[in-house]
């Protein structure tokens, strides 16, 4: 893959930042500049480091408020079971909101994200179960996929989601074999044949149920185990040899109890339709929803060559990709639309803005945040099928699928209360820290300057001069330039001072009331 | 009929009804005494912010100190026999013949040296102050919107619906209106033009060709099929009316004033709509040096004079005049003295003014005094609350409870009546015939008499027309408990029904009669 050798300007850097984070400052942006390219892709690579979700909700009756529950047991009582795994799902919506709600930038939350609507698991009936699993995403999440596709097949969640757990010898269920070959891993191709899909067939998938027998869960709600856990039960295991199709060369798997997944997993893997199902998918994550035959052949292919050389690495991959001149090219710059999650954090984290409280009213915020990504049609971790949102995969209109009468007008409700002074919790107010946000500029003295920093902040590309005056006027409210260098040089002075900070603030507002309403806000 | 035509008729000249009180003080006359008609509902109201901060004393002149002006502002002063007189002591910019011709016909008032206690010369935070209504540095929300709010308490959620189709208030440009924020939602829609509604765009998008292009295409036209208001508003706008050709094309101002016909006349049921007009931050230059009547600050003032001129117009044509009343504003006036910039710097309080055919017109409030001596930075004192203003048009224009206007505002609240110019119904409130009341002879030609039984009272008694719209006080004084026979030349009233209403305390009571 040819990799970026033009300039590397803001522009540049923001259009990185804006594709491989949840929303990165103007600061960030300038850092990335200074930093340049190579630097910027490294720092990237740095996990983020996250604290477990803790009891917040009253519901909670096990643990005191305050204190994680993530290896805590249920309640006994049927009523007070239920209670504290509501209480604990609320902290865990909160707690993914909050993560994703990030200070540092890292390509762990992009990923994780990745990765989630990748699996499509929604549900498990445990809390702490939930919270395993996202952690198991996260600790793979820019690490080795084939380790992480072995480690999720036997996951609690993932046995629980596709029926794994009532997988056996006596009754294979198909559910899970088939999702990981047409899913997870080689992914479905053009029918061939009946039962044959060019990247496996339907002996495939039932060799991939025999294969997976045997694995149980235990521990659900339970009043006496800290955690869930999966457990091999030999005798529920089909021991016979099976036979892959032609598509897998007819390769044999020997019985190997407990390993046998794994054993399967890694002839999976050798699969060159792994590598390339994979990067595809990557590659509309990260970079355009089309794949023409030029991606196909100088994109993806040095994609899946790269990931297969490094043992299924994902690292690698990403940083050839980042790094690599189509990324940057302005042909598919602004192609992305951006999630609901996307959308709203990049409201949040553009700004340094978080929600910084007491416990309870913190994560009460959160998880609001997370029922606003809902309402505009995207709860994480609980994407609507197993094959995750359709805007990822469904042809011809992906990402549009984003927008519709509905979200567009819950989008611009989201806009509307984060830029005003509507959303209060205990007393407590959320909202955009947009002077913040004007302080971190590069002059915010000049209103011409603020929004051209605002834009280069919001925009994946420049937008028409008349624009840019149309958001000025609103800046300035309709005043010579002059006036704003005024009255910002007062709050400079006397920044607590909320005669000279409330219009500031206010004026701020309206300008991103407005920019978060633009058609080009809501592209990436 | 209006009350000032009425007068300027000569009517008055020939009736010869007792107790005539001073022409200007109807105002006395309380609300309370008028039914609250659900006409409320048909009411519109124009806002136009002058933004920048508009030299009043360039716009209103107190022409009775004009020797005092000459010391304060030689420089930019406009020779006095350009000045439009309003009145002996009140005149006009030569540049607002049109708004001249409407406060002579009734449809202009001028109140007076409107501001608020502790100026603030900021244009942001005094802009904040005018458009929330409140001094309060933590009221974010703006004066309409608290009133929007307590009417429509669930907004934004649901609207527009089946009964609420259209939006509450219209700010034409691309930038919602402070005025309307409520709290969890802004109540104000922005439209640049009703005939291509769409609201949410800044200016028309490109598809640049490549897939940035092709996906702010999409969404900018799913932003505009799913702008409900949007369709509402251009179906008003088309087949709304507009009969004035006053209009002048190249003024914005009138460009959008007739957009609001237009939309007013098409059925759109919005109650508010806010324009805003720029450029009165006139530091330096803001009058021609070569002719001190044109300028940056008179081509301001004209093109509003015309604009509203023009608007007034076409709403009377179009039969539409009671419906629409409307008031400028500005964040402050300017210092009284000018600067060596042939400009003027910020100040405190200005003249707001009010058109329509149902203000009460007049000049309300007194002329600033302007001193004799040069006192840097000095601007005009205040005289009225602003925020007064606001109250009394939510309880005249709108008839709200003023007991929930009081919940919207921080201060103790003085009515002005500004807007009573036109009222539609009438209602006894005292028990039916305690006043045993009567008119003889009824119906009248020439003299009659008003008699009832009066108690130990202060009286007022007026003349309503047969909408209930007053004509005149005949009566103010303490009465005795006894019978009153109060006689009244009727004799040049027009032939039809008329009633008196005579209020006592809390208490009022009709009596009808009628003109052969």
């Amino acid at each position: 893959m040819t990799p970026y050798s033009g300039p590397w300007t803001a522009a540049e850097a923001a259009h990185l930042l804006r594709r491989s984070t949840f929303g990165a400052t103007f600061q960030d942006i300038q850092n990335a500049v200074n930093n340049g390219l190579s630097q910027t892709l490294i720092d990237l690579f740095i996990p983020s480091v996250i604290d477990p979700p803790l009891a917040y909700d009253a519901a909670e009756q096990i643990v005191n408020l305050g204190e994680t529950w993530v290896a805590a047991v249920y309640p006994q009582d049927t009523t007070a079971n239920q209670q504290t795994e509501g209480a604990r799902m609320k902290s865990l919506g909160a707690w993914i909101a909050k993560n994703l709600n990030q200070e540092s930038l890292s390509l762990t939350e992009k990923m994780l994200f990745f990765w989630q609507n990748h699996f499509g698991v929604t549900t498990s009936g445990d809390a702490r179960a939930m919270y395993q699993y996202l952690e198991l995403l996260r600790q793979h999440s820019l690490g080795n996929v084939k380790q992480l596709v072995k480690d999720v097949t036997i996951d609690p969640c993932m046995l629980l989601f596709l029926n794994g757990s009532s997988n056996t010898v006596f009754s294979p269920n198909e559910n899970y074999g088939r999702e990981l070959l047409e899913l997870f891993t080689v992914g479905k191709g053009t029918q061939l044949a009946a039962g044959d899909y060019s990247t496996f067939t339907e002996q495939d998938v039932a060799c991939a149920a025999k294969i997976f027998t045997g694995y149980k869960v235990q521990g659900v709600r339970s009043d006496t185990l800290t955690q869930v856990s999966s457990q091999f039960m030999p005798n529920l295991h089909d021991n016979t040899t099976k036979i892959l199709s032609y598509h897998f060369s007819n390769q044999t798997i020997s019985a190997a109890g407990a390993n046998e997944y794994a054993d399967y997993i890694d002839v999976v893997f050798n699969q060159a339709d792994t590598a390339t199902y994979l990067c595809r998918k990557l590659y509309r994550y990260f970079v355009n929803y089309e794949i023409t035959p030029w991606v196909e052949q100088n994109i993806i292919a040095d994609m899946a060559l790269t990931f297969a050389a490094n043992n299924y690495e994902i690292a690698p991959v990403l940083q050839e990709l980042l790094s690599s001149e189509h990324f940057f090219d302005m042909e598919v710059r602004g192609a992305i639309i951006r999630s609901p999650i996307e959308m709203l954090m990049a409201m949040l984290n553009t700004s340094d803005t978080f929600a910084n409280f007491d416990l309870q009213t913190t994560y009460q915020i959160y998880l609001s945040m997370y029922g606003l990504a809902d309402q505009m049609g995207q709860t994480y971790a609980a994407p609507p099928s197993v094959a995750g949102w359709t805007a990822y995969y469904q042809a011809p209109a992906f990402y549009r699928l984003w927008i519709n009468s509905t979200y567009i007008k819950k989008r611009f409700d989201v806009a509307n209360i984060l830029t005003s002074n509507a959303f209060n919790v205990n007393g407590n107010q959320f909202k955009i820290q947009v002077v913040d946000l004007l302080n971190g500029l590069s002059a915010p003295s000049v209103a011409a300057q603020v929004i051209d920093d605002l834009c280069l902040i919001f925009f994946p590309k420049d937008i028409p001069a008349a624009d840019k005056l149309l958001i000025k006027d609103i800046l300035t409210n309709g005043l010579p330039d002059f006036e704003w260098t005024i009255q910002y040089n007062e709050y400079l002075a006397d920044p607590t001072n909320p005669v000279f900070y409330v219009p500031v603030e206010s004026r701020m507002q309206a300008v991103l009331n407005v920019m978060f309403k633009m058609p080009q806000f809501h592209v990436c | 009929m209006k009350r000032r035509s009425f007068l300027q008729k000569g009517a008055l000249a020939s009736l010869s009804l007792p107790f005539v009180q001073n022409g200007l003080s109807m105002q006395a006359i309380s609300k309370k005494l008028f039914d609250v008609p659900k006409n409320a509902e048909d009411k519109v109201l124009i806002i136009i912010r002058m933004n920048g901060g508009n030299d009043g004393l360039n716009m209103v002149f107190p022409t009775d100190q004009y020797a005092e002006l000459l010391v304060q502002r030689a420089n930019i002063l406009i020779p006095e026999n350009q000045i439009l007189p309003l009145s002996s002591s009140v005149g006009l910019h030569p540049k607002m013949t049109g708004l001249q011709t409407l406060f002579n016909e009734g449809k202009l008032s001028v109140i007076q040296n409107v501001g608020y206690p502790e100026p603030n010369r900021s244009h942001f935070r005094s802009m904040d102050i005018w458009t929330t209504g409140a001094l309060d540095i933590n009221q974010t929300s703006g004066w309409l919107g608290r009133y929007f709010d307590s009417e429509f308490p669930n907004f934004p959620d649901d609207y527009p619906n089946v009964d609420f189709p259209d939006p509450f208030a219209i700010s034409l440009g691309s930038e919602v209106s402070t005025t309307c924020q409520g709290l969890m939602g802004n109540f104000s829609h922005t439209v640049s033009n009703p005939f291509n509604a769409s609201n949410l765009l800044l200016t028309s998008v490109t598809n640049d060709g490549t897939y940035y292009g092709g996906q702010i295409e999409y969404i900018s036209t799913l932003i505009n099929q799913t702008n409900e208001y949007g369709q509402q508003i251009s179906n008003a706008a088309s087949s709304g009316n507009s009969l004035s050709n006053l209009y002048d094309p190249n003024n914005s101002l009138a460009v959008q004033l007739k957009y609001i016909a237009q939309m007013i006349s098409g059925g759109l049921k919005t109650k508010v709509y806010i324009l805003n007009v720029g450029g009165f931050d006139t530091h330096d230059g803001q009058v021609d040096q070569n002719n001190l009547s044109e300028g940056v600050h008179a081509n301001l003032l004209q093109r509003i004079s015309d604009a509203v001129h023009a608007f007034q117009d076409d709403l009377q044509l179009m039969g539409l005049e009671q419906r629409v009343a409307g008031f400028t504003f500005s964040e402050f006036g300017r210092q009284i003295a000018s600067n060596g910039s042939m400009g003027t710097d910020h100040g405190d309080a200005a003249p707001l003014l009010m058109f329509g055919s149902c203000i009460s017109n007049g000049i309300i409030g007194n002329n600033p005094i302007i001193p004799d001596q040069v006192n840097n930075q000095a601007g005009v004192s205040m005289q009225i609350d602003f925020r007064d203003i606001y109250a009394s048009i939510l309880k005249d224009w709108f008839e709200v409870d003023p007991n929930v206007i009081q919940g919207l505002f921080e201060q103790n609240i003085t009515y002005y009546d500004i807007l009573q110019g036109c009222t539609n119904s009438i209602v006894e409130s005292e028990p039916s015939g305690a006043l045993n009341a009567l008119v003889y002879p009824n119906p009248s030609l020439g003299q009659h008499q008003l008699r009832f039984n009066a108690r130990n009272e202060h009286y007022e008694i007026y003349l309503l027309d047969s909408v209930g719209k007053m004509l005149y006080k005949v009566l103010d004084k303490q009465l005795t408990a006894s019978e009153q026979n109060l006689s009244f030349e009727v004799q040049n009233l027009s032939s039809g029904t008329y009633f008196y209403m005579i209020k006592s305390g809390q208490f009022n009571q009709l009596v009808r009669f009628q003109k052969l």
